[in-house]
């Protein structure tokens, strides 16, 4: 039979690299499905759209602070001095035909992107799938969150809008208040006293070329593992801790992924399209001397904007210094929670003291300790989250803006706590209740041959239950 | 797709799916003419996207022709994957993970090597360390470079003995001529707009200031502070005022993370989570009768550094 292009073609790049059966064997790999496993994918499409997007940006974009009067098209704005970072995102938005449509799809893909990874990562964790062998795929994983949030981070900072700068001045702060090296630090990063002319120019390379670099690197060792050492599984007939039973990556699984990259595309271009985000015209351009009430952070900061709103006006004086306490809500808080993170194996290894390797996912039930602590995190980080919006609290419940500070500051310590508990008890009485294959007796209906509708015989119900508990 | 009820059929591993046409079958039939909408409507899509570009509709339509298309590829592709119907409990054995006590031997072996090899001249492995070490050390003044060393810049502002106040706009403040309860943000004559010596100034009737506000350098119910806000330097730019008798309060409000100063005692912290009050400009008249600063502030302005002790 004579062979076609693609075998054609295909071979002559295995038959040059000895490729041949390893490509074969990757087409037939097996993934199992659910729907959960889906957050990843969704991060990693996000990431794509990321890419895209922002390269386009970047042929716009001027990341200096050079002052330039505004001449654009935007009339209130009109001959007042801006930044030309600021000029420039502002002749994406009103001069660039389009600019304006792919600057916040770049903006929804951030946001989507951080969600999908925070989703996946309480995937894994509450079903286990972080235990040996893949608490190393948790590390870089967790390295790979980090990093997102310093992309968010530094990209949200470049326009030099009010609410964007107002930020990095805070960022300038917590380095300030580092113990010993706090000052030479912040000088060494912003070129000098606050504000200085270099921060938007230096964090422009390292949001489009270092951050992403590293975040493409280490997502590669990612995905490497997560193929080479197969994908978790859940318990089910006929699974077990050495197998993997599922749809083989070509075609279909390969084109539903491939229909959920565009289903992503398609739910990010749709928001970019309807919803307006950051619209930087709004907020003006820095000016260290205005501030606004009201202004919130992306929601990926907002743990760390509740953590320093929240902190109680605690300083530490040791010998003729002091440690501000933004170094505590700013620095400790966020080396709790990532340090936590990425002690998850550890602590769990140490906890129960099981270093077998683990295929089969457990359900958030059949472990209630590791639920409960997750979700009383999860609690934790939600209340700092609200609190990074506890001026909005205040105003949308009219309420004193102390007795909601007050309130959450008591919310922190109490609630996760309560979580804690009411969690565990759920995952015991859900676990120790009998599951559905046992409690609902399952009868087979079948359709007679004249049409009617009746109970299958003895037979055809025995195949049934046999197939459901094989 | 694989739910606990579906035991997995016995695919043998690493074999080719069968194949056959799914047509007949009325699910597969629907999932077929879906994918065939889907592109259908995704190209539909594209050609909005290319019309609204050519009439100017660059902002909604053209994004949404956009989103039509992804959506539809997207639509297009799941139904055609679910028109295949492949097999998806297809059962594969994992490969072993854990090291083999062979391989651990062989890895010593090499360890072993390399010890009596590369090992055997510990002066080499000390130079060739210490080299290496001298180059980081080499770079530690181009990365110096990025800043200048902090030399006092944080404790200094641009106030000075018989620096006048003036407004954004360049307008000295008249003795007399401030409404009380208002606020205003001042620079030293000569440097507007300088961060680090904006100044928040008020005026409030005389006899409710407290002693060390007084002290601290008001004139005849003028006070001035530091505007940058002592917890992580933002503008302390709300001035709010509750003046329901008895209990009048004036709070300086941070927007950032709702720091409360109390301007009536040296601005001294009320609430949130600012640690120290915010240093105030003492004042004086000159001779015209505009308001001057007699001195730089008296501590560093802005968030409280470790050297503040």
């Amino acid at each position: 039979m004579a062979r076609g292009v693609v075998e054609r073609y295909v071979d002559s790049v295995t038959s040059r690299t000895g490729g041949g059966s390893w490509l074969t064997k990757n087409l037939r790999k097996v993934f199992p499905s659910h729907f959960s496993f889906l957050w990843g994918e969704l991060a990693l499409y996000s990431l794509i759209v990321l890419i895209a997007s922002g390269t386009y940006l970047t042929m716009f974009f001027e990341g200096s602070q050079d002052v330039v009067t505004y001449q654009g098209s935007y009339v209130p704005l009109q001959g007042q001095e801006v930044s030309a970072a600021y000029d420039s995102v502002m002749r994406i938005s009103y001069e660039v035909k389009g600019g304006l449509f792919i600057r916040q799809m770049h903006h929804w893909a951030a946001l989507l992107f951080i969600a999908s990874i925070a989703m996946h990562m309480a995937r894994i964790y509450f079903t286990g799938a972080f235990r040996r062998p893949r608490d190393i795929n948790w590390y870089v994983g967790i390295t790979l969150l980090v990093l997102a949030l310093a992309a968010g981070f530094t990209g949200y900072s470049l326009p030099d809008d009010l609410l964007s700068g107002t930020g990095v001045r805070i960022t300038y702060a917590i380095i300030l208040a580092l113990p010993l090296i706090g000052e030479q630090l912040a000088f060494l990063i912003f070129g000098g006293e606050w504000p200085g002319t270099d921060i938007v120019g230096r964090l422009y390379p390292v949001h489009i070329l270092v951050v992403p670099a590293l975040i493409v690197g280490v997502l590669a060792v990612h995905l490497a593992l997560v193929w080479h050492q197969k994908h978790t599984q859940f318990k089910g007939p006929g699974r077990t801790e050495d197998n993997v039973v599922g749809e083989r990556v070509w075609p279909a699984f390969a084109m539903k992924s491939i229909g959920l990259m565009f289903f992503v595309a398609a739910a990010v271009s749709a928001m970019a399209a309807i919803f307006e985000i950051n619209p930087i015209w709004l907020y003006g351009p820095y000016d260290s001397g205005a501030a606004t009430s009201l202004s919130q952070p992306d929601w990926y900061i907002g743990f760390l904007e509740g953590s320093l709103r929240l902190m109680p006006p605690w300083e530490t004086r040791i010998g003729g210094f002091v440690i501000n306490n933004i170094f505590y809500s700013g620095v400790v808080v966020s080396a709790a929670i990532f340090g936590g993170l990425y002690a998850v194996p550890l602590i769990e290894r140490k906890l129960t003291g099981d270093n077998r390797d683990h295929h089969l996912l457990d359900r958030p039930r059949d472990a209630p300790w590791r639920t409960a602590i997750g979700a009383a995190s999860i609690a934790a980080v939600g209340i700092l989250f609200i609190g990074g919006a506890q001026d909005v609290v205040a105003r949308t419940f009219d309420m004193p803006m102390a007795t909601v500070t007050r309130v959450l500051q008591f919310s922190f310590l109490v609630v996760p706590p309560i979580v804690l508990v009411l969690t565990r008890r759920i995952c015991i009485a859900l676990r120790d209740r009998p599951g559905p294959a046992n409690s609902e007796r399952r009868v087979p209906i079948e359709r007679s041959a004249d049409g009617g509708y009746g109970v299958a015989s003895e037979d055809s119900e025995n195949a049934i239950s046999e197939e459901s508990h094989s | 797709m694989t739910t606990d009820d579906s035991a997995p059929t016995s695919t043998v591993d690493d074999q080719p799916a069968g194949f056959g046409d799914n047509l007949s079958n009325p699910v597969n039939q629907r999932a077929y003419r879906s994918a065939i909408v889907g592109f259908v409507i995704a190209t539909i899509g594209g050609l909005i996207s290319a019309w609204a570009y050519a009439n100017g509709d660059t902002d909604r339509l053209l994004g949404i022709g956009i989103a039509i298309a992804f959506g539809g590829i997207g639509f297009g592709l799941v139904s055609w994957a679910k028109y295949l119907d492949l097999d998806d409990n297809v059962v594969q054995h994992r490969s072993r993970l854990r090291t083999t006590e062979e391989e651990r031997q062989d890895f010593d072996e090499e360890m072993v090597m390399t010890g009596e090899t590369v090992g055997r001249r510990k002066l080499l492995v000390a130079l060739f360390a210490g080299s290496v070490g001298s180059l980081a050390v080499a770079f530690i003044g181009p990365i110096g470079s990025l800043g200048p060393k902090p030399d006092g810049q944080l404790k200094h502002t641009g106030w000075s003995a018989g620096r006048r106040l003036v407004t954004s706009e360049g307008a000295p403040i008249s003795l007399d001529e401030g409404r009380l309860d208002q606020l205003a943000t001042v620079f030293p004559e000569g440097e507007i707009g300088r961060d680090d010596s904006q100044v928040i100034l008020l005026r409030v009737k005389p006899e409710i200031l407290t002693q060390r506000t007084i002290d601290g350098g008001s004139v005849e119910g003028w006070v001035a502070y530091s505007k940058i806000c002592t917890h992580a330097g933002c503008s302390v730019g709300l001035f709010g005022i509750d003046d329901r008798e008895p209990d009048v309060t004036r709070q300086l409000l941070c927007p950032c993370h709702q720091s409360a100063f109390d301007p009536i005692d040296g601005a001294k912290p009320v609430g949130g989570p600012a640690p120290r009050s915010l240093p105030q400009l003492p004042m004086a008249v000159d001779d015209e009768g505009f308001l001057i600063a007699t001195s730089d502030f008296d501590r560093p302005v802005g968030p409280i550094t470790w050297t503040e002790g």
